[in-house]
């Protein structure tokens, strides 16, 4: 068990760790993540597709090794922080005790005591005398470097984790003027979506009025980048979509509806004949023959807009192409196509506000353990009338090297 | 002004040249000679980035050419203040290759200046990307050293036993510094994700590929610090490192396209 266990929080075990998270994330950079079957044997044939399938290498991150990967990778940070922290308390004082006592290594001749003096001095270390030896000191707070950054890295993983798993989050499709409620009587009103063609470059940005049932209200716009924070709601301007419009009038009573066409649908009255619609397009081309070409690609502005319906009249359908302002009278009823509406797709995410403050204090833990590692290590140089040492957890030829040079210097 | 850019690649050609068959042959002359080139070029390189920041009306490091343009600045001036610091010829002759290289590479890229991209238009721009060039620029010319680390090896130096210890110790400084650097790029770069795509971490090729060479290094780092690998093993694991950075850097981009595809 005691042999387990020392595996467990060994370093070996940790490097073993890391090169298999490496493995995965190769395999799941190089092979395209979370596609249909079908899809990897077209890419890769059919033998390499079976293999990807069985080994899981499709959704290698969320695959169940990955997360027995990633769970034994903290436990391992659990057992080493465990065993870190005594250590580096007792390594502290240890150092101290050690300059106190140890045997210098590099002699000095007459003068060079001063200089190493100065030296010290200018690099702001501490001095203390212990009988005949004069001892400098600096950086005792960058003992827990390794530790700090040890720790930091297990709280990303598990506040991360948590993060992501108590956030709430839901796509929400919302179009313009019309109001979404949340729980805990939130209400989110899109005022109006826009879509901003930069040439070329486009932005997707919506006004939202967000209000609270105790009147509290924010007006904003949001793009990417810009998200809206309300109450610890999160709104992101996720994505967009284009739907078509058409005002529906009953020609015998004159009574008349506006509605929005999002999907292929029929409209009709009587149930026998109406208006089939199929599609709306961005545009359209006309060819030298006079012939007309639409445009499929939805992903920009809608600058010349095409619906694809189809009148349905006496048992008869007619495919028809008609445009913003056009009237169709199919029967009693007529339908007015009207200009396309743009609407956003919302991300709302709702979290725990005391979470994301401690993700991102681990960030900065994170930072400050490795500036402490690498630019704060600790260190003791005890010089008497013999010589001096260098003592610290960590190699320092740099000031071995920078010590030498200024020694040799006339 | 794309005459300053040309200026500065040949200043770096030159420099590096010259710094070669100054260390090479042993003479003062030439490598004084080539460190004055290399300064004017990094000016001239300056210039070219501080008009292009300011035609561009942002820090001109929002695609592939401007990304480039910058690592190779940062190898520059990393380049000439550690040999302020350490007045060793060596750190300028592994430097000046480095910014020449890179900067040449860019030359290759689209030069156009381009309006920055909606999901680019952040407070988390500048700290993401910039410390992205400088980790990158320590990595490169770390793993530089370890190149130079193996040819003194391979010619028998055994003279020049201190130049071998300070070029081994110099790459895991470089190195060091680049890996705190690259987890200042992931950790500002998943609160930046968190605030335009509502996600910390997607698995997206660049950042897998960035988490790829943070836990190489991190590795290289354990080795060096818990096991007290030196030498030889950690010069060649410097120098491979480096092909990693490089996929991450220029590889990724051109090949696994993701959230970060802007970035060509």
């Amino acid at each position: 068990m005691k042999k387990v266990l020392s595996f467990l929080r060994s370093m070996k075990f940790g490097m073993i760790l890391l090169v298999l998270v490496i493995a995965c994330s190769f395999a799941g950079s190089m092979i395209v993540q979370q596609r249909d079957a079908m899809e990897y044997v077209r890419r890769y044939g059919e033998d390499a597709a079976q293999l990807i399938l069985a080994l899981g290498l499709d959704d290698v991150f969320s695959a169940p090794y990955f997360i027995v990967l990633m769970a034994a990778l903290c436990l391992n940070l659990i057992l080493c922080s465990i065993v870190r922290l005594p250590r580096t308390m007792r390594a502290k004082k240890a150092l101290i005790s050690r300059a106190e006592t140890a045997k210098t290594d590099t002699p000095l001749d007459e003068g060079q005591a001063g200089k190493l003096c100065a030296f010290f001095e200018k690099r702001h270390y501490s001095r203390y005398k212990a009988g005949d030896r004069i001892i400098y000191f600096k950086n005792s707070i960058g003992f827990y470097g390794s530790f700090i950054t040890h720790f930091s890295f297990l709280l990303i993983l598990l506040v991360g984790a948590a993060a992501v798993m108590t956030a709430d989050v839901r796509d929400q499709t919302v179009m313009p003027g019309e109001t979404l409620e949340l729980e805990g009587g939130i209400s989110i009103r899109v005022d109006s979506f826009q879509i901003v063609d930069e040439t070329g470059l486009l932005d997707y940005a919506s006004t939202l009025t967000v209000s609270d049932d105790i009147g509290k209200t924010v007006t904003r716009e949001i793009r990417v980048n810009e998200p809206l924070s309300f109450e610890g709601y999160k709104i992101y301007q996720q994505t967009y979509g284009t739907a078509g419009a058409v005002r529906i009038k009953n020609l015998e009573t004159g009574v008349s509806e506006d509605m929005k066409l999002t999907e292929a649908c029929f409209l009709t009255l009587d149930g026998v004949s109406g208006m089939f619609y199929q599609a709306l397009y961005p545009g359209y081309v006309t060819d030298s023959d006079g012939s007309v070409t639409l445009i499929t690609s939805t992903s920009g502005a809608y600058t010349d807009p095409v619906y694809d319906i189809v009148s349905v009249s006496g048992g008869a359908m007619t495919p028809v192409l008609a445009f913003p302002d056009e009237t169709l009278t199919i029967g009693n009823v007529s339908f007015t196509m009207l200009d396309p509406v743009s609407y956003p797709g919302l991300r709302i995410k709702h979290m725990n506000p005391l979470v994301l403050g401690l993700l991102y204090a681990t960030f900065v833990l994170m930072v400050a353990g490795l500036y402490l590692c690498f630019f704060a290590a600790p260190l003791a140089v005890a010089a008497d009338d013999d010589g001096y040492v260098i003592l610290s957890p960590k190699t320092q030829t740099g000031l071995m090297i920078e010590l030498e040079a200024l020694l040799k210097e006339e | 002004m794309e005459i300053l850019f040309f200026a500065a690649i040949v200043a770096y050609f030159a420099a590096t040249m010259l710094q070669s068959v100054g260390a090479m042959m042993d003479r003062n002359k030439l490598t004084r000679a080539a460190r004055a080139i290399f300064i004017a070029g990094f000016a001239l390189h300056t210039a070219f980035t501080a008009w292009r920041g300011f035609a561009a009306g942002r820090l001109p490091l929002a695609n592939q050419f401007e990304f480039a343009s910058g690592f190779s600045w940062s190898a520059a001036i990393m380049g000439i203040v550690l040999y302020a610091r350490l007045k060793q010829n060596w750190v300028m002759t592994v430097s000046m290759p480095v910014a020449f290289l890179v900067l040449s590479y860019a030359a290759f890229q689209p030069m156009e200046i381009k309006e920055l991209m909606p999901a680019l238009r952040s407070t988390w721009f500048a700290l993401h990307i910039g410390s992205a060039t400088f980790s990158y620029a320590s990595f490169a010319i770390a793993g530089g050293l370890g190149a130079r680390y193996l040819a003194m090896l391979k010619k028998g130096h055994a003279d020049s036993e201190t130049a071998m210890k300070q070029t081994d110790y110099m790459t895991y400084r470089l190195i060091c510094l680049g890996f705190l650097l690259l987890t200042v790029v992931i950790l500002s770069g998943a609160i930046w994700a968190e605030q335009a795509w509502s996600r910390w971490w997607s698995w997206d090729p660049k950042e897998t590929w960035a988490l790829i060479t943070w836990i190489l290094y991190a590795i290289y780092l354990h080795q060096r610090m818990r096991m007290k690998w030196q030498g030889k093993r950690m010069a060649w694991f410097a120098v491979i490192a480096v092909v990693c950075v490089l996929f991450t850097f220029a590889g990724v981009n051109k090949l696994l396209p993701g959230l970060h595809s802007y970035a060509v």
